[in-house]
């Protein structure tokens, strides 16, 4: 058993290390896909990469947009787009400055062919040029014009008021030249608090503070990013005090919430996740009557959900738009749980106690698969309808969702930057593919196409407020209660909470 | 595929095998087990005393009372109801490879040490393929590639046992065909195919039996593997190996889904294993004292 | 002897190459996009979801995709992970390489001298108390599934007890838990072989001889008994150490292992069908060693399987 210790401690790749003074230890659920800012675009190194790099502006743990690599900026008078004016001081992880040039070179990396642009680049297609790039036929981006080193004008084809917070990271145009065209192994390119130290490929992704950042030096050494698939694995090294902060996953939240000794450590807010149950009309005849798609809204015990199946980790949500959400509509009325209604409805739609319904399948992912046993068991107890439990693999059933090919499904859109437009222009708008249930109406696209010009805040709330209300008059959908994030904070750590976006900057962080 | 699983030998008399079997304390439990599970898996629409998916969020993660016996899992379904309807789950499984890796298996093992040559070549290197890849990675790769679902399970598990079961029928009529009634019946006429079914297939039966009833413990806990891991059957079908991991999240906090699950599937097992220990030793006379 | 091992070795190719096509095959049945898995919710981007398509080679037609992945195998590196932007996946496995073979070496290491003993002790006790209590211990050890006696141990000794680390890698306080989950079925499967073995050993003229000559008990079944059952247990080693290996699935995903084992569970998952091929042929490659050295040594101790047909 001795000579077999050694051979388990010589071989594996081990790496014993030692405990870090003060080092921030926080659960993510995988490997990030890459560390890198041009072509990330999951979640997982969105959370890390987030404390490296920044963009323009920077979304506060309260859901504000702030100015950060960007002071301010304002329309171009010549035609659509902004003149940015870039925060002087600020120093890349490398030391060299950050300047418009860094820019132009970040917009052509997410763009050019050959590149490896993530799903961020989709944001700047409206800059003039953007498709000449892409095609190959351009070697620059046209609408990118550098006035000086701080001064940069971007030029866009159509309108679009919310590209300032837009979540695109600048990189260090100097760092290929550098380290190579694997930079992103050895180190990062940011102008974050934190900078790369190491990913140990399965145990963690480790940062270093960020000395010279230029929002003030981060008071702890560096934050690990520990990676752990397993709910229960996380939680019990949040209590073995492996880790400071625990993400928790839906598989122990319950366990969590109820627990007395976790109560003063809790933390739980709104997901940014619209979540909805969507009626797909071209592929289940009996959707097609309105009466029916208010019918399965009001079969479904929202509340009984909330308490019973999410074990209290849940909000109601009565439209699209989540709260904390810019562009929130608060005032919209409760949705109810009426089964006699709800019958009442079915009825007269001809289909009294679910008589002449043919058989629709409810699918989703493994991650659903509560939510679709509930809803097949209670359409099937309230209405009478034929519904049967159907769980596909994740990729195969997004991409039918995207082609329109699933009639009847739970599902939730995370929002990337915070506007409401993520949710509505997306999810319910005629033309876009993410529109999954094919609901359409002109009416609510006209609204959404005249929001997206008005810079005016407040003007373009009240427009999302109304398209929001025509496609809950139709029943376009059931919007269905959104999950909490829940997190658990030691009590020793100070200045890091969760929010609807995910876990707050780690810049401000504290360890006692 | 071991060597005990060789060791051949005429059946003994059925008094004798009664004998030898019942003096095995372990082997009555293991039967014991066996047959109750059996009869509770054939009776379950009758035993179960809810409806095994009528979900009641209202009374989730219930502990035992008088309504529930076992409580309620996290749809607030009545636990004892799913794991009656979920030992049917568990033995059409387990019965379904069974009859799939034994019709496949035998027949294939027992032509390929019937006849030899190039049959027995193409036979056994497809088996030796197969036995090449690790049982549970070989299994999920399956299993992913179907899609889940019991039929899924059946396939995927299927495909993981028969080379096994081949492999021991090959070697018990390769030792079988040189006995002289063998001779005798070629000598008397009959059939390649009439041997092997009237004459050989009698004489290996008895170390397949034994196989097989091992086997049914490993294929229900490779269906709760499997189910653990998420390639299992569709909601809101109960499984076993799916109630315990839906259970273990819960397990501080509401142990009851996941420590009944486990009780039931581990003693369902062992008496499987039991019963298959028992049989062995009773069917393989060189084991008796005398 | 070497013959023999030449031998062994060149019948070993029909098999990797088969087990090559059939992952190839199978990878590509998997139902689910790559590339959808990689565009995840946003895999409605048609432009990205070409260029990432060509990118990978996936828009080329199987048979091309198949020669270009051979090409992959032969230069070394199998290929781009999918799941892992622009690395090789030779990258990605490197550093789980060694892991689940020592997890599996560490439990079979373990298992061998407690099974062995458990069952020793259950032979020379037939059918008396000892037996049947050990019986059921193994029986239990063996049925029980390792996912469920996982989960107890962890809350007994992790979270009650706090007496070693509750997952992860690096340290050989975190390995013990897994080893000995490991080793449990396999300690159990072990025991039951042995005991069967010397229960047939004790039937035999030999020991009865021995016997006879007025030997101790305890002597005989350690010396004569014990020793000849040494061989079958060697040669069923193999089976025990591929039984390990699948194991280790299992277990690497509840304590969180970057092993091969979890890497295969995950590329499967992800479809990351590069990595996932190299896992699986990895696993082969492993299975077929052992059973190389495992036959190896059964030829060394018993020459008439040398000269005969292989086992």
């Amino acid at each position: 058993m001795l000579a077999l210790a050694a051979a388990l401690s010589g071989g594996a790749g081990f790496v014993l290390s030692p405990a870090m003074a003060k080092t921030f230890r926080v659960n993510v659920v995988a490997d990030p896909a890459q560390m890198d800012p041009i072509t990330y675009s999951e979640i997982v190194a969105g959370r890390i990469l987030r404390n490296m790099y920044e963009g323009f502006t920077v979304i506060t743990d309260d859901g504000r947009n702030v100015p950060a690599l960007a002071e301010k900026w304002e329309p171009l008078t010549t035609g659509p787009g902004f003149r940015f004016h870039l925060r002087k001081g600020v120093k890349f992880h490398s030391g060299r400055p950050f300047t418009a040039r860094d820019v132009k070179y970040t917009y052509e990396a997410l763009l050019k062919p050959g590149g490896k642009g993530g799903l961020n680049a989709t944001y700047l297609n409206i800059i003039v040029g953007a498709k000449e790039l892409k095609d190959g036929q351009a070697t620059e981006l046209a609408g990118v014009k550098i006035v000086d080193d701080y001064t940069i004008e971007l030029s866009f084809t159509k309108p679009d008021v919310l590209f300032p917070i837009y979540p695109i990271y600048y990189m260090d145009s100097g760092i290929v030249a550098e380290l190579g065209a694997d930079w992103m192994t050895k180190a990062s390119a940011g102008t974050g608090p934190y900078k790369f130290k190491q990913w140990r490929r399965g145990v963690s992704v480790d940062l270093d503070a960020n000395t010279s950042y230029w929002g003030g030096a981060p008071k702890i050494d560096g934050v690990s990013f520990m990676i752990v698939p397993n709910a229960d694995t996380a939680l019990s090294q949040y209590d073995a005090g492996e880790l400071d902060f625990v993400d928790v996953y839906a598989a122990a939240v319950r366990r969590v919430l109820r627990d007395e000794r976790y109560a003063k450590e809790l933390i739980r807010v709104p997901r940014a996740q619209s979540t909805y149950l969507g009626m797909n009309q071209n592929l289940y005849a009996p959707f097609k009557d309105k009466r029916v798609r208010e019918a399965i809204s009001l079969s479904i015990d929202r509340n009984a959900m909330i308490r019973g199946l999410y074990g209290g980790a849940a909000f109601p949500l009565n439209g699209v738009v989540t709260p904390g959400m810019p562009g929130f509509n608060p005032n919209l009325p409760e949705l109810k749980f009426d089964p006699e209604r709800a019958k009442k409805l079915m009825a007269e739609a001809g289909y009294p106690g679910g008589k002449g319904l043919p058989p629709v399948d409810i699918s989703s992912t493994e991650a659903f698969k509560d939510e679709i046993t509930y809803y097949a068991n209670q359409f099937n107890r309230v209405l009478g309808m034929p519904v049967n439990v159907k769980t596909v693999e994740r990729a195969t059933f997004i991409r039918a969702m995207n082609a329109g090919e699933v009639a009847f499904f739970p599902w939730g859109w995370t929002a990337d930057y915070t506007d409401a437009a993520y949710y509505l222009s997306q999810m319910w708008y005629g033309p876009s593919p993410y529109n999954r249930p094919r609901w359409k109406n002109a009416e609510y696209d006209k609204l959404i196409d005249e929001a997206l010009t008005v810079a005016d805040d407040d003007k373009r709330y009240a427009l999302y407020h109304k398209a929001e209300k025509v496609l809950l008059d139709d029943w376009g959908m059931a919007p269905v209660p959104m999950t909490a994030s829940v997190a658990l904070r030691k009590p020793n750590v100070k200045n890091v909470t969760l929010t609807p976006f995910g876990f707050s900057l780690f810049s401000k962080i504290e360890i006692d | 595929m071991t060597a005990i699983d060789v060791s051949v030998a005429p059946p003994p008399s059925r008094p004798r095998f009664w004998r030898v079997f019942l003096r095995q304390r372990s082997a009555v439990i293991g039967g014991a087990i066996v047959l109750i599970v059996a009869i509770v898996a054939l009776l379950s629409p009758w035993l179960a005393p809810h409806p095994y998916d009528a979900t009641d969020l209202v009374n989730v993660w219930a502990p035992p009372d008088s309504v529930n016996w076992l409580g309620t899992d996290k749809l607030g379904r009545d636990i004892l109801s799913r794991l009656i309807v979920g030992a049917r789950t568990s033995l059409v499984v387990a019965l379904s490879v069974l009859a799939i890796t034994f019709l496949f298996g035998v027949t294939l093992g027992m032509v390929a040490g019937y006849f030899g040559g190039r049959v027995e070549a193409a036979i056994m290197r497809t088996a030796d393929v197969t036995l090449a890849f690790p049982e549970v990675v070989f299994a999920i790769l399956i299993a992913a590639m179907l899609g889940p679902g019991v039929s899924t399970i059946i396939i995927a598990l299927a495909l993981v046992w028969w080379p096994g079961v081949a492999r021991l029928a090959r070697s018990l009529v390769i030792v079988q065909k040189e006995e002289l009634y063998v001779d005798a019946a070629i000598l008397a006429g009959a059939s390649p195919w009439h041997i092997l079914r009237v004459h050989l297939l009698p004489n290996i039966v008895a170390p397949l039996i034994v196989r097989a009833s091992v086997g049914v413990g490993f294929i229900i806990m490779a269906e709760a593997t499997l189910s653990f891991l998420g390639l299992g059957v569709q909601e809101p079908t109960p499984s076993w190996g799916g109630m315990i991991r839906d259970g273990l999240p819960a397990l501080r906090t509401d142990p009851m889904l996941a420590c009944a699950g486990s009780a039931v599937l581990g003693v369902t097992i062992i008496g499987f294993n039991l019963l298959g220990d028992g049989l062995r030793d009773a069917l393989d006379p060189r084991l008796h004292r005398s | 002897m070497l013959r023999f091992i030449v031998g062994r070795v060149v019948g070993l190719a029909p098999v990797l190459c088969a087990a090559i096509v059939a992952t190839f095959i199978a990878t590509r049945l998997l139902p689910g996009d790559p590339v959808a898995v990689m565009l995840s919710d946003h895999s409605a981007d048609v432009q990205m979801a070409a260029r990432l398509r060509a990118e990978y080679g996936l828009d080329k037609p199987l048979p091309e995709q198949f020669v270009r992945y051979i090409g992959d195998i032969l230069t070394g590196d199998f290929g781009l992970s999918f799941r892992y932007v622009h690395m090789p996946v030779w990258q990605v496995l490197k550093d789980s390489l060694l892991i689940s073979p020592l997890l599996a070496l560490a439990a079979l290491a373990l298992a061998l001298p407690v099974g062995a003993l458990a069952g020793v002790q259950a032979a020379a006790h037939r059918n008396r108390f000892q037996d049947t209590a050990i019986i059921v211990v193994l029986v239990a050890g063996l049925s029980l599934p390792n996912f469920a006696i996982a989960t107890f141990l962890v809350y007994l000794i992790s979270v009650k007890l706090n007496l070693l680390p509750v997952a992860g890698w690096g340290t050989f306080r975190q390995a013990i838990l897994p080893v000995v989950i490991l080793a449990i079925p396999s300690a159990a499967y072990i025991a039951r072989l042995t005991r069967t073995f010397m229960l047939e050993v004790m039937q035999q003229d030999f020991v009865r001889t021995a016997r006879a000559k007025g030997l101790t008990n305890r002597l005989v079944i350690y010396r004569h008994a014990f020793r000849n059952t040494l061989v079958p247990l060697i040669t069923s080693a193999g089976i025990i150490f591929g039984g390990l290996l699948s194991n280790t699935v299992v277990v690497e995903t509840i304590f969180n292992i970057p092993g091969l084992g979890r890497l295969a569970i995950d590329s499967i998952f992800a479809r990351d069908y590069p990595v996932a091929m190299a896992v699986v042929m990895l696993f082969v490659v492993f299975f077929a060693l052992i059973n190389l050295i495992v036959d190896t040594l059964y030829a060394l101790v018993d020459p008439r399987v040398r000269d005969g047909a292989p086992a």
